[in-house]
């Protein structure tokens, strides 16, 4: 099966998705954070069995995370990115554990970095930073030059403009 | 400092010493690279472990955002030090898709050629490791003086021995220099005539044989499901290679097998390395012999004004590790928006152990990071 077919197949049984075919072996979901398990677990069950991985993006002038699941069909040789927003304010999101066990690395490192919570994931605990008492670093307003001067005690250096 | 070792000894002294905690850190002769395992051990049997990651964390999606489209080419080759051409192809191809660029066709077969010699290295240093970590010590120097005739290749070609920062959006920075074709037909044959030695003191060595049969057994359903890819998925009988499923570079134009093994231990991982280092000799031969003539690369203009425009692309490669992806999004700007890298060695390295370790002697660890090729900085980046 094509990925535009999945797409348009994957459209008609949730009316209120967005499509788009980036190309021919690469498509795009969009949907709300209400829905995406839905989705989700349609795409698990109709061959998308290997996540990639998960990520998110600090869209900070629009206010919103967003999270994308990044899917792959040994089946179709098609690979579909599904995309959902949550507001900076609240960012909680449903966890996809019961779909794959795996999915808790990636849930970890985001909420690291970008402090999303995964509603329902049992171990948040932090992976990678220690002692990390700021705003988490990958979010867009985390300034790591003004952090590392505080943090190290750097002055001006020398000839540095 | 005084914490860790008051840690340490409350940790000794608990449940009377029955229960241990080993660091199999990165001062543990059998670990590659900043990364460790916390294990706690029973005897020599490990009963739990735990991940000791960020040794290695350098931020380097974040230090991505703050640097030019350019500079950042000279840092992604250092997420895999071993394997570092899969970076650069996977970079500049989410650059190129985004742009919509087809590059010349010369381009495309000189960076096969590259990914490939890029991925004979990194196999070299696994055969070598498999053997450095059961006591054949032989084997790994001998792999390691033979790996180093590809570096001189590479520092031939690119000026660099390690990271070669060859790749750039729109092609490679240079053509090859005069005689290097020859050169590296001539290694070719000089590889191929090695692998029946290869095989004498590694893979027909009856200790290997030993060690490494049954240990970290994975099913084909489990690698689906877990998101184990590269030579640790086809190790469990699943033919399937990126490099035919979705094409990048010249792969669509050359003829090549997928070899598979069928058990998916320890023993059929490092088998299946063995296979896959031949058919990529096979690869080099062909992309060499249909080398076609042109340009190496699109002239994009300035590198310091260069701008990518608005959008967002996946592309991905098939390192000798697995799937190695690369997520970008640009606004248009002359900086990337967000670069996200999908290291291929994560979900064994952070989320196998769990399954895997406990239960296991603790003599196998550094065996069952070698066959996994778990190279810690693609995902503690």
């Amino acid at each position: 099966m094509k990925t535009s077919d999945i797409l348009n197949k994957t459209k008609e049984l949730f009316p209120y998705i967005a499509t788009e075919l980036f190309e021919e072996q690469q498509g795009r979901v969009y949907v709300c954070s209400d829905h995406f398990l839905n989705v989700l677990v349609y795409l698990r069950n109709s061959s998308f069995v290997h996540l990639a991985n998960i990520f998110a993006i600090d869209w900070i002038e629009e206010k919103e995370f967003e999270l994308n699941y990044n899917l792959w069909s040994y089946d179709h040789n098609s690979s579909i990115i599904v995309k959902v927003r949550i507001p900076r304010e609240k960012p909680e999101i449903p966890t996809v554990l019961d779909l794959w066990e795996h999915g808790q690395v990636y849930e970890q490192e985001i909420h690291e970095f970008f402090g999303i919570e995964f509603a329902g994931n049992p171990d948040l605990s932090p992976l990678f930073l220690h002692n990390w008492k700021e705003i988490p670093p990958m979010r867009k307003d985390f300034d790591t030059e003004e952090y590392s001067k505080r943090a190290f005690d750097v002055g001006e250096r020398e000839g540095a403009k | 400092m005084i914490d860790l070792f008051t840690d340490i000894t409350e940790i000794a002294n608990k449940d009377g010493n029955k229960v241990y905690d080993i660091f199999f850190g990165p001062n543990h002769p059998g670990m590659h690279g900043n990364f460790g395992y916390v294990v706690d051990m029973i005897g020599h049997s490990i009963a739990k472990a735990r991940v000791n990651a960020g040794l290695l964390h350098r931020g380097f999606e974040k230090i991505m955002e703050t640097n030019l489209w350019h500079q950042n080419l000279s840092l992604i080759p250092r997420i895999c030090v071993v394997d570092p051409d899969p970076n650069e192809a996977a970079y500049c191809g989410a650059i190129e898709k985004i742009m919509g660029l087809e590059i010349p066709e010369r381009a495309k077969f000189i960076r096969t050629i590259t990914l490939e010699m890029s991925r004979m290295t990194s196999h070299l240093m696994g055969m070598g490791s498999v053997g450095g970590a059961t006591g054949l010590y032989t084997v790994m120097y001998l792999m390691l003086a033979d790996r180093d005739r590809l570096l001189d290749m590479f520092e031939w070609l690119t000026g660099g021995r390690i990271y070669h920062i060859y790749n750039i959006p729109g092609g490679v920075r240079r053509d090859l220099p005069k005689g290097w074709k020859e050169k590296l037909y001539g290694l070719m044959d000089f590889f191929e005539s090695k692998l029946k030695e290869y095989d004498e003191i590694l893979y027909r060595h009856p200790i290997i044989h030993k060690r490494l049969k049954g240990v970290g057994v994975i099913t084909a359903e489990q690698a689906k499901k877990w998101g184990i890819t590269g030579p640790n998925l086809r190790a469990t009988g699943v033919k399937f290679d990126t490099r035919k499923a979705y094409p990048y570079a010249a792969y669509d134009q050359l003829e090549f097998d997928i070899p598979t093994e069928k058990e998916g231990d320890a023993l059929a991982r490092a088998n299946l390395v063995r296979a896959e280092f031949e058919v990529t000799i096979s690869i080099i031969r062909q992309a060499l012999d249909k080398l076609p003539e042109g340009d190496v690369n699109i002239k994009l203009g300035n590198p310091l004004k260069f701008k990518v425009p608005e959008g967002e692309a996946y592309a991905k490669v098939e390192s000798s590790k697995g799937e190695y992806g690369y997520y970008i999004v640009s606004t248009g700007g002359i900086k990337p928006y967000r670069v996200s890298v999908r290291g291929p060695s994560l979900p064994a390295g952070l989320f196998l152990c769990h399954k895997h370790l406990p239960g296991m002697r603790i003599d196998d660890v550094a065996l069952w990071m070698n066959t996994l090729q778990i190279c810690a900085p693609d995902f503690d980046r």
